[in-house]
């Protein structure tokens, strides 16, 4: 049957990274210069900088490569829009925040923090797993991007919310954009899992190795843009320990929850890095290891409990297919952490009583701004990718790497 | 004409690699030594996160990169940290005899870095010749390549005085071209018409995506490391935009260059890696994010066209077989930055506030760096042809079973990653 088919994107592709490539190098010519007297003591997060590369680059690719047919464009699709998104998220945050004309600057700082923004659309992506062609991946990441900088921006600008807090938002903002993106490509074959969206031991075990990377360079995510030293290394210990405590409690509640006791894999996938991820607002602020190790144990139940119920629900009665779990993964955690972040401020501040109340109002606001500015523009992006003219795949191809890659070894099974 | 038996090596392999670590130990003894009068030790330390870097990248992302083949994975990645280990012993004493004080070699962090530099030449050399060597032959070549990289980047740097921070000439460019004059002098007609097992299945290709990504984090590190602390954080920056630039035009041209406009797996290993080997020799000059975005995108053109096009006139036309294709990666690329050098000092691009590189050197550069890679590699492929080095006939090449000791269920042919349910099962419980 011809429509079975995957559309060939042979015109394309091609036309549209290289006119972007085009475009990007003509606004760094015009607009970017580099950092100039630089000195040794920038260098000062070259560490952290790598860490953060490595989780987004190769954790994520290897995160999401737990589809049995689906490793190549699992990790090569991350790795084109993470190189794309950063370019765009460079120009993007150039743009909106310097303060002064003439040619902007780029740091390692600059960099930096368009990594973290661009992370954003990696998790969106993880939830439309297998049912996005390139070109939809490609157009979600920049307007993701230019999305998540604006949130960011009105955070930063109106609600006085700090830079490090308002780049946190990251988890959530790209789980609930990702979200309304899958509801518009939700198609009634994804409503139980075909064959090809299983996962088998050896993808389940390079998945493994992606989460290992994620789960060692946490620490680093959550403490690298805090300027206060005392607060970074309040940051690392606290990641550290809850994210510990999370995949301990991961094991646990992954084998309580099965009928036989035994534990799945995807449960540990999806619980260890909850942990990290609650604490991504609140790290610097929590003055106990104690409690950034409740909050991990209580992530993981989310991110458990979540795997185990919500999945069917979510996906049968609200229409949303979410391949790689990345609700329970990245959303439910983050909002865990960001409700606790408020809880913590109110304590924290209330000596203060006069504003504490506008001031917790502002809390609030700042991340459920994010959410509802993820779900929206998350809802228009979803519309626009569902024209035919992205060369849309056919829902019999989904979770299938043949769409897209050349097989040289296609003689043999695989 | 080897036979079979002849790749037995318990006794050729033990002594001769014994031998040299008896040898380099001596010498050792002899010449190195602590660097002692270190300005600051907060500062030398400075350089310990790139040093880590940079051996990732040597000893994970190389390895990891060759092991697309197969059948030959165990090869890929054990015989890489064979050459890598002694190779960074044998490169500390090689280039520290070109800088000796008082009769003595005094190492630090940046003499480690510089040693592991030593043995990525090769490493890449190992990638033209990948599978159709013997673990013997490959000590020899780490050996005879380190001791002649070693003469030429004294001669770049010191003599010549051209700058090539990234080392887009003297590490890349000259182990694509010493590696592919071996291979042209190692050139076995009979595999002429290609080997069943000189071919990817789809988790070989999977690991090698590994090495890929690991090469394509840490190559900005790679970049900047021996650079001038105040320039470093130029380096990575346009080391990082260069790789960005270039992993999107190594997808779009390899959508563009095949049926359907699929992606090949191929390509997107190793072109994507070309930005970062053609930036190199500017990385630590001015020349703009947009300059290195530039050099980035022609470099995955390149290099996508160097597989498609370069690769299959070279083995079936000039009998050089490529088995990783280096040239692609890192000949072309490693051209591209030298001439993308020579461009930058003719426009008069600043290194600092006075100095500029200059052209006619940079140029000198380039062209000693491919001649002695050439008649080197020539050399070491003679000596590498002796018969009795254990070289696998030509039925056995690209198979890990000749050298290694094989599990029995990954004897059989392709195919053994099943996806049925039984199978997996029998897996388990075996």
């Amino acid at each position: 049957m011809g429509s079975d088919y995957p559309p060939s994107l042979r015109c394309g592709l091609p036309g549209l990274i290289l006119s972007l490539e085009t475009a990007f190098i003509l606004i760094f010519w015009f607009c970017f210069s580099n950092e100039s007297g630089s000195t040794p003591k920038d260098l000062d997060i070259y560490p952290a900088f790598q860490d953060v590369n490595v989780l987004m680059i190769l954790g994520f690719g290897f995160l999401l490569a737990f589809l049995k047919r689906y490793g190549f464009s699992s990790t090569g699709f991350n790795l084109l829009i993470a190189a794309l998104g950063v370019q765009w998220a460079v120009l993007v945050e150039g743009f909106l925040f310097s303060s002064s004309a003439g040619k902007m600057k780029i740091s390692l700082h600059s960099i930096l923090k368009a990594s973290i923004s661009v992370t954003a659309v990696l998790i969106s992506a993880g939830a439309l797993l297998g049912k996005a062609n390139p070109i939809q991946l490609i157009w979600m990441a920049m307007v993701e991007v230019a999305a998540f900088v604006t949130s960011r921006w009105i955070n930063v600008k109106f609600l006085k919310v700090e830079e490090h807090t308002s780049l946190m938002h990251v988890p959530i903002f790209g789980t609930y954009f990702g979200l309304a993106v899958s509801w518009w490509l939700y198609h009634s074959s994804l409503s139980e899992k075909v064959e090809k969206e299983k996962s088998n031991p050896i993808s389940d075990l390079f998945s493994m190795l992606g989460v290992l990377f994620v789960w060692m360079f946490w620490p680093s995510f959550n403490s690298v843009l805090i300027v206060d030293l005392m607060e970074r290394r309040n940051a690392i210990c606290n990641t550290y320990y809850a994210i510990a405590v999370s995949a301990v409690a991961a094991f646990a509640l992954s084998s309580l929850s099965s009928r036989n006791g035994k534990i799945r894999m995807i449960h540990i996938h999806h619980a260890a890095l909850a942990g990290g991820v609650a604490l991504g607002f609140s790290a610097p602020i929590i003055p106990h290891p104690w409690i950034a190790m409740i909050l991990g144990l209580l992530a993981s139940m989310v991110a458990v409990l979540g795997s185990h119920c919500l999945q069917t629900y979510l996906n049968s009665v609200l229409k949303i297919h979410d391949t790689c779990g990345v609700h329970y993964m990245f959303g439910l955690p983050g909002l865990l952490g960001a409700i606790v972040n408020v809880i913590l401020f109110i304590i924290i501040k209330r000596a203060n009583l006069s504003s504490l109340g506008y001031l917790a109002l502002i809390e609030v606001g700042s991340f459920m701004l994010t959410t509802a500015i993820g779900l929206g523009t998350g809802f228009i992006t979803g519309f626009i990718l569902t024209f035919k003219l992205w060369k849309t795949l056919p829902a019999s191809k989904y979770f299938d790497d043949q769409a897209y890659w050349e097989f040289p070894h296609l003689a043999y099974r695989f | 004409m080897p036979s079979a038996f002849a790749t037995n090596m318990r006794f050729k392999f033990s002594i001769l690699a014994i031998f040299l670590e008896v040898l380099i130990i001596v010498l050792f003894g002899i010449f190195v030594r602590y660097e002692n009068n270190q300005p600051s030790k907060e500062d030398k330390l400075l350089l310990y996160p790139f040093f880590q870097d940079v051996h990732v990248m040597i000893f994970v992302g190389f390895g990891f990169l060759m092991t697309f083949l197969k059948k030959y994975g165990f090869s890929s990645v054990s015989i890489n940290m064979l050459i890598a280990a002694l190779g960074l012993q044998w490169g500390t004493l090689m280039q520290g005899f070109w800088h000796m004080k008082n009769q003595t070699i005094n190492i630090d962090i940046e003499s480690m870095i510089n040693a592991d530099f030593s043995t990525a030449t090769v490493l890449i050399s190992f990638g033209a010749l990948l599978g159709k060597t013997s673990p013997v032959q490959m000590l020899i070549m780490t050996i005879l390549e380190i001791t002649i990289f070693s003469c030429n980047e004294h001669l770049v740097v010191n003599v010549l005085r051209a700058t090539d921070t990234g080392a887009s000439m003297t590490i890349h460019a000259f182990g694509a071209y010493f590696g592919l004059a071996a291979a042209r002098v190692l050139y076995r007609p009979g595999l002429k018409e290609g080997h069943k097992n000189e071919e990817s299945s789809y988790h070989s290709d999977m690991f090698a995506m590994i090495g890929t990504l690991f090469l394509w984090l840490f190559w900005p590190s790679f970049n900047s490391a021996i650079a001038h602390p105040d320039l470093q954080q130029r380096a990575i920056i346009n080391t990082y935009f260069s790789m960005a630039a270039c992993t999107l035009t190594a997808f779009a041209l390899s959508s563009l260059v095949k049926h359907r406009g699929k992606l090949d797996m191929v390509h997107i290993q190793n072109a994507t890696l070309a930005g970062g080997v053609a930036v190199g020799s500017c990385s630590d000059m001015n020349i703009y994010p947009f300059g290195a975005m530039l050099i980035g995108s022609i470099a995955g053109v390149i290099s996508v066209i160097g597989f498609k096009f370069l690769t299959p006139f070279f083995s079936s036309k000039l009998k050089i077989h490529d088995t990783c294709g280096v040239h692609n990666l890192h000949g072309l690329p490693g051209l591209l930055g030298g001439l993308a050098s020579i461009i930058a000092a003719v426009t008069q691009v600043k290194l600092r506030e006075t100095d500029s590189p200059s052209a006619p050197m940079q140029a000198a550069a380039l062209g000693c760096t491919v001649g002695i890679a050439l008649v080197g590699g020539a050399f070491a492929g003679l000596i590498l042809n002796l018969p009795f080095l254990g070289q696998a006939p030509d039925e056995n090449c690209y198979d890990d079973s000749v050298y290694w000791e094989v599990p029995a269920e990954e004897r059989q042919p392709a195919g053994q990653f099943s996806d049925t349910e039984d199978h997996r099962t029998v897996n388990i419980n075996v």
